[in-house]
């Protein structure tokens, strides 16, 4: 641990780079450097008015206290009844009674199964139903006419829906409570396509292309230290008299120059119209796989800022009042990354047909049949679990291992093999024949400039999807270990206090880092200490006063896209350390390993999977009495 | 002692045949010294020097013992210390020094009246700074070789030589075994000294 520099030394640093000082008069830059104190005020206030009153959600446990889940329902033309959890979060028995539905549109919906007076001990929960009929909020009908009448803005033409609200209301031990009911139509131009373009532009400008870009710096960097070499250095910008290596990262930069003005080369007998086409053939799947990847669970428009329950979030996640985090929620999804990973094969075979070079063939040749080999037993290991988790949808098997525990537990075997063929899906070392620097160049021998460059990139993305997949599958998605991360917030003010401490003494480790290491990153490493102080003082304000699980959902949710960013770039390190580490196959040792490792081994974990789960798996489902159908006693 | 026999069995076992011990020791490896080289600041295993960097020069790397252009040292008085002894020229292989002797009038003997080394013969083999006895001509300038546009440029004369040469304290004759304790401490990557 290095030694942090004192406050004055960090105040004279800072104070030298404030823009009112002499030697800084004439670089117009300086006044950025205020942004960097700035910054961190501002993190302090945002993350202090989001602590609103820390004591408050402490003390509102004690006594009455009756939660609703989901706190707002929303239904739509398709959805058209809803269930409501009542549950007893306080530490004394409650009655809940007096159930009426109020508000300007009662009329239009109903509590299906009429409740009477009920008391809940702690811990208990009680459900019911509630209905809404689309009808009457169709215009335009009697019904509807004199709210018309009261909003003259609304003019609704015959057979559109309009928006309905009301409130259920009931006491709870005396206290008057509610739950909104809300009745909202949307074309699926606003629930479909927008939340689908804004999450592709969110998840593939925002992460996979950056990240990718960042890996081509990253495989070179980190290869180099692996090796005890110093790596890309040399690209730097100067502005201001400040020259900014930033460790070689703006080698991204340089190489995507140099790529763009080299020559654009076709051998002279290569099919052009195919050799053109080959690098998008193997750059949109590469892309294209994103799609089923959740980046998050749901978020919930209208509830930002409010603290909300898993139902909440399970009803945004159906596309009502929000959106899931997914950019195409497909049932059979992984089935889909298997249709379009195994087109990638037609970019490699392409490219190396239409190159006219026997070299580029013999690579094809070996992609080919290389993806083939290994897509079997890609998609036999996740057979395994489908048999636990029962569901092909990314979405929902995240939300099944953060029910039970995460696939690397229940299937050990299955994400070792997995992301063994998943690596040799991206052919890269070990399983780079296809390339295969020192004996052929591989399918892309006669490509150059930015034709590679697609190549080059598709592959980095690949890299990114597969961390992103195997994160899916084994690693929880956007969850952390144990559920210490809810829909509400931390699970407990010590897993809050655990997860801030640990942040904020990694981001202060960072930032003296940072600050020890160069004079031009000086001010963007006390940043980073500054955030990580932020971190580590919330932590301590927790100890004392039990903040952290109840967080707000919007800080909810991009922690939990913090999370899952963090998992995927790790596993990207570690495929780099695997393709720094391991030698090249021979080419039927892979086919060996394929054929006679991978797909063997994914057929025991099946059977052995298949026979487990039906030997836990209870017979029938208990019947529930008629007791209990409405009223649960506490979950374990 | 004596050549011994070691048996290597080339049977496979199990942990072999499954790899996984073999690459998880592999990527340890390869990870500690990614981490020892990330997380320490000045990259604590990487030998690389940084030639060309602002601040780098890349003399300072050089070995102790490197033989660069010569020079002449000097007197305190300032005046050269060669006494003439033909002693470099003598021994050069090249055959690329040429001295000239005169007379001081005074207390030293001789001094020279040229001093002209080729730099397009010599050899840099470095005998005529172990040849000479009073510790005037060293190569320790740690200048390569210079190329000229004229072959007359390439010849040092006695003005060349002393331009470079500084002042040597040397006991006239050798100090003796005691002179190495005057010679600052070696970068001991480079060296091979034997102490």
């Amino acid at each position: 641990m290095p030694e942090f520099p004192s406050l004055r030394r960090i105040v004279h640093a800072l104070a030298a780079r404030m823009p009112w000082q002499e030697s800084n008069r004439r670089a117009p830059w300086a006044w950025v450097s205020l942004l960097g104190p700035l910054f961190g005020f501002a993190c302090l206030i945002v993350l202090f008015t989001a602590c609103g009153d820390p004591a408050a959600g402490r003390d509102a446990t004690q006594g009455v206290r009756i939660e609703a889940r989901p706190t707002r329902l929303v239904l739509d033309p398709q959805t058209t009844t809803g269930k409501i959890e009542l549950v007893n979060v306080g530490d004394r028995a409650a009655a809940v009674a007096d159930f009426r539905i109020q508000g300007s549109d009662w009329a239009s919906f109903s509590i299906v199964d009429p409740l009477s007076r009920r008391t809940l001990r702690p811990g208990q929960s009680l459900t019911f139903t509630v209905a809404v009929d689309p009808e009457s909020l169709r215009g335009p009908s009697a019904s509807v006419e004199s709210v018309v009448a009261d909003e003259p803005g609304v003019a609704l033409e015959r057979g559109e829906y309009r928006d309905g609200a009301a409130t259920l209301q009931f006491s709870a031990g005396g206290q008057p409570q509610s739950v909104p009911l809300l009745f909202q139509y949307r074309s699926w131009v606003w629930t479909q396509l927008l939340p689908a373009l804004v999450k592709v532009h969110v998840l593939a400008l925002g992460f996979v292309l950056p990240l990718a870009a960042l890996l081509t710096w990253l495989e070179r960097k980190q290869s180099a230290l692996m090796q005890d070499r110093v790596g890309p250095n040399m690209a730097r910008v100067s502005f201001g008299g400040v020259t900014l290596r930033l460790w070689g990262l703006l080698h991204i930069i340089t190489d995507g120059i140099k790529m763009l003005f080299k020559e654009d080369f076709i051998p002279r007998r290569a099919h052009r119209v195919l050799y053109g086409l080959a690098p998008l053939l193997a750059l949109a799947p590469a892309m294209t796989v994103f799609a089923i990847v959740p980046f998050g669970d749901a978020l919930c428009y209208e509830q930002l800022f409010q603290v909300t329950t898993q139902a909440d979030i399970d009803q945004c996640a159906t596309g009502r009042g929000g959106t899931p985090l997914q950019v195409a929620r497909i049932d059979v999804g992984l089935l889909f990354y298997f249709a379009i990973a195994s087109l990638a094969t037609y970019g490699t075979t392409l490219a190396g047909w239409a190159s006219y070079n026997k070299w580029a063939v013999l690579g094809a040749l070996r992609a080919s049949a290389q993806m083939i080999s290994y897509e079997v037993a890609l998609g036999l290991t996740v057979v395994g679990a489908l048999l636990v988790y029962g569901s092909l949808e990314p979405h929902a098997l995240v939300r099944a291992q953060m029910d039970s525990s995460w696939g690397i537990l229940l299937q050990p075997v299955a994400f070792i093999l997995f992301l063994t063929a998943a690596i040799a899906e991206t052919k890269r070392a070990p399983f780079d024949l296809p390339e295969g620097e020192s004996e052929i160049i591989g399918y892309f021998i006669e490509y150059s400039g930015m034709r590679f460059g697609l190549f080059y990139l598709s592959e980095f993305m690949e890299v990114v999807f597969v961390s992103a997949i195997v994160t899916t599958l084994f690693l929880g998605g956007w969850a952390l270990p144990f559920g210490a991360l809810g829909a509400s917030g931390f699970s407990s003010a010590a897993v809050a206090q655990l997860c801030l401490a640990t942040a904020g003494i990694v981001l202060l480790f960072v930032g003296i880092r940072l600050v020890r290491s160069n004079p031009a990153v000086r001010m963007f490493g006390v940043v980073v200490a500054i955030v990580g102080g932020i971190h580590l003082g919330l932590a301590v304000v927790s100890l004392f006063t039990g903040w952290g699980t109840q967080l707000p959902h919007l800080a909810v949710v991009l922690l939990g896209m913090v999370i899952w960013g963090v998992k995927v770039v790790v596993l990207c390190w570690v495929q780099l350390l695997i393709r720094w580490t391991l030698p090249r196959f021979r080419y039927d040792q892979l086919m060996n390993l394929g054929w006679k490792g991978l797909l063997p081994l994914s057929v025991a974990n099946i059977v052995l999977t298949a026979l487990v789960v039906y030997a836990l798996t209870p017979t029938a489902p208990p019947a529930p009495s008629q007791d209990d159908a409405h009223t649960q006693g506490p979950k374990e | 002692m004596t050549i011994g026999v070691k048996k290597v069995s080339l049977t496979r076992t199990f942990s072999d045949q499954v790899f996984l011990p073999a690459i998880l020791q592999g990527l340890a490896t390869t990870a500690r010294h990614f981490f020892a080289n990330a997380l320490s600041p000045g990259q604590k295993n990487v030998d690389t020097i940084r030639y060309g960097e602002p601040g780098v020069d890349v003399k300072d790397y050089y070995p102790e013992r490197f033989r660069g252009v010569h020079r002449l040292m000097h007197r305190e008085d300032g005046s050269v210390r060669c006494v003439a002894c033909m002693c470099c020229s003598t021994i050069c292989p090249a055959r690329c020094i040429a001295i000239e002797a005169e007379d001081r009038h005074d207390s030293h003997e001789k001094a020279p009246k040229s001093f002209v080394i080729d730099e397009l013969k010599c050899i840099v083999c470095g005998l005529c700074v172990e040849a000479c006895p009073c510790d005037a001509i060293r190569m320790d300038t740690k200048q390569h070789m210079f190329a000229t546009e004229q072959r007359p440029d390439a010849v040092l004369h006695k003005v060349d030589l002393m331009r470079e040469g500084g002042l040597s304290v040397a006991t006239q004759g050798g100090a003796g075994p005691e002179y190495r304790a005057q010679l600052p401490k070696a970068d001991p990557r480079f060296t091979h000294d034997p102490r």
